[in-house]
């Protein structure tokens, strides 16, 4: 079953075609990749799936519903988080807090929980549990009365996804997880990212410039250019691809 | 099978999780002991032999100015909102006040429940309009609001502009109140606003506002409704400040546009909340102190006490622009920190894995 289709996406910044006709269909359950060189799009994309970017046309379906229309805060509540290329925490506030802002789908109504009526308090050690349940699977235990401030880039990018995983989302916009992460800290993250779409079932569209981790975690790959789609097929199929090799690393010479 | 992220995954209760939660309950206890002894003092202050009744009307002013600065705390401190023309809430909750007075003869209490529910119906109206704006241009919008009431106040006709509104006696629960009793109607609805701006920064919501304030992409991305959230905090911040604006009218038995329709109470507001501290719950407590103070202690050179004013904001903001709360907090604050982190820290963790070495930076 398709989890989230985007057809003829395109985007225009005055003269600049961003998103030129671009469609893509991620699988549930998957991990589907998007790539592509710098300022191919991706990113621009990612904001029009995840509803910050408004679009000139084309059409998005969200397990075949309609969400042209979709604010980004009621994505969560369809069921879709995502992540920010560079870090979108609350650097005073600590980890824990942070990871909370994460669960705020589950809530509950706002003026029971201003007033911390008993089962607003009750509703909130809920959500409490909730993220330190996500937070011991990111092995953040120890960061969690810390300012995110004062944490290194690593933990920091593994707090902005523990923020999205605190959720809840049947499926994740992976915006770059592992850029600026040394191998060490990479590799960690992506073991998170195959353990969470494998145990806990989590579909995710995944943008990356870290080819090894893209050939490794993706089931399937997109590759854009210049705001269109430029191939699409498994890691394999992608990485043989003559028009990818040229997009990369430019036309062979003569 | 998306429930199995927290349901299967429950973390083992450890040892350090429950040493950090007995931590925070006993700094909680700690704020919970300071802040009672204050209101107790609070509560005693008009007894003391040698208090006389202008210090207890003084005191119940500085009282108003607190409340009147929670207000504005819940937006520029918490919201990230920044409000320089709160002084039109103040004005609302006044002459809300005080025309139900003058023609219905409402009383003191539910003269201020109407002062701050009308004024946080205007703070909601101008939430939806001031969606979009952020940063100076919310300033600049606020600004124009309270010019906008001041030109309303002076120049419609029931307001009655220069010539003011002159009122009866307060009443509460029919017995009519002097200063004193005023005092005590003041602290007591300080006491219900610091309940309730503790209890709703420490909840769900307070943490969307937050969120707000740090970063409107992740707030919105996480599912925070900004329109809904920012209204709120427009409305609420509204209230409160109009609450203390109703107590502001009430107490002199008298409102003009003389003083309702300029921008000085919005500056006051905004000093006090940006000396105070706005982003603590006891920055209001010295900013309004520090507000209402200033220019009784200067009573002879009033243009002084606007220069001292304006040097104490300038100053905060060069040298802690968190304001002076911040400053006498961050100590405490530090130490804290330090005990959490070892109580985080203890050995029932110790096999955990190590911080993954974080490149970049």
């Amino acid at each position: 079953m398709t989890h989230l289709r985007c057809e003829g996406i395109t985007v225009r910044f005055g003269g600049v075609m961003a998103c030129d006709n671009v469609s893509i269909e991620v699988p549930e359950g998957k991990i589907v990749g998007l790539i592509g060189p710098n300022g191919a799009g991706k990113t621009t994309l990612f904001n029009v799936l995840s509803r910050f970017q408004e679009y000139e046309s084309g059409h998005i379906t969200y397990r075949d519903q309609n969400i042209d229309r979709k604010k980004p805060h009621e994505m969560i509540r369809l069921g879709m988080a995502r992540t920010f290329q560079n870090l979108n925490l609350f650097g005073e506030q600590s980890t824990l807090d942070n990871i909370l802002i994460g669960a705020h789908r589950h809530l509950g109504n706002p003026l029971a929980n201003m007033f911390s009526l008993p089962g607003a308090r009750r509703n909130e050690a809920a959500l409490v549990d909730k993220a330190l349940a996500v937070a011991d699977m990111l092995h953040l235990n120890h960061q969690l009365d810390k300012p995110v401030k004062s944490l290194s880039y690593g933990w920091r990018k593994r707090v902005e996804l523990a923020r999205a995983l605190a959720a809840e989302p049947e499926m994740i916009l992976l915006d770059e997880p592992v850029a600026g992460c040394n191998d060490e800290a990479a590799a960690e993250l992506e073991e998170i990212v195959r353990h969470v779409n494998r145990n806990l079932g989590v579909t995710m569209l995944l943008v990356e410039h870290d080819m090894s981790m893209v050939m490794k975690v993706c089931d399937y790959i997109y590759v854009i250019n210049f705001g269109a789609n430029l191939a699409d097929g498994t890691p394999a199929e992608v990485r043989e691809n003559a028009d990818v090799i040229a997009a990369y690393l430019g036309e062979p010479t003569q | 099978m998306v429930e199995s992220i927290t349901t299967t995954a429950a973390p083992a209760p450890s040892g350090s999780r429950a040493a950090v939660a007995t931590l925070k309950n006993t700094f909680q206890m700690q704020n919970w002991v300071l802040a009672s002894l204050f209101f107790a003092a609070c509560l005693v202050f008009p007894l003391l032999p040698f208090v006389e009744g202008w210090m207890v009307f003084q005191g119940a002013f500085i009282i108003i100015y607190i409340m009147a600065a929670q207000g504005v705390s819940i937006l520029t401190g918490y919201t990230g909102l920044v409000t320089v023309g709160h002084g039109a809430f103040l004005a609302i909750g006044a002459y809300t006040a005080a025309l139900l007075m003058k023609y219905t003869g409402l009383s003191v209490i539910p003269g201020m429940i109407a002062g701050g529910l009308v004024s946080a119906l205007f703070g909601l109206a101008l939430g939806l309009v001031f969606l979009r704006l952020a940063g100076a241009f919310m300033a600049i919008g606020t600004l124009g609001f309270a010019f906008f009431i001041g030109a309303i106040v002076n120049n419609v006709p029931i307001f009655e502009g220069r010539t003011g509104i002159s009122l009866p006696p307060n009443t509460v629960f029919g017995f009519e109140i002097d200063d004193f009793g005023f005092y005590y109607v003041a602290l007591v609805t300080l006491a219900l606003t610091t309940l309730f701006v503790h209890s709703l920064i420490r909840s769900g919501v307070g943490r969307a506002f937050k969120a707000l304030r740090d970063s409107d992409k992740a707030a919105e991305s996480s599912g925070v409704n900004r329109l809904l959230y920012r209204t709120l905090a427009f409305s609420i911040s509204a209230f409160i400040t109009g609450v203390a604006g109703a107590l502001n009218g009430l107490i002199v038995n008298y409102i003009s546009a003389e003083v309702y329709g300029d921008i000085w109470y919005s500056v006051d507001l905004l000093v006090a909340a940006v000396v105070g501290g706005s982003a603590m719950l006891f920055g209001p407590f010295l900013g309004g102190f520090f507000v209402a103070m200033v220019p009784f202690y200067l009573e002879e050179l009033a243009d002084f006490a606007f220069i001292l004013k304006g040097v104490a904001l300038i100053a905060v903001l060069v040298l802690a622009p968190a304001g002076v709360a911040e400053v006498v907090a961050r100590p405490v604050r530090a130490w804290r920190q330090r005990k959490l982190l070892e109580a985080g820290e203890s050995p029932e963790l110790a096999d955990a894995p190590g911080p993954p070495t974080g490149g970049g930076s």
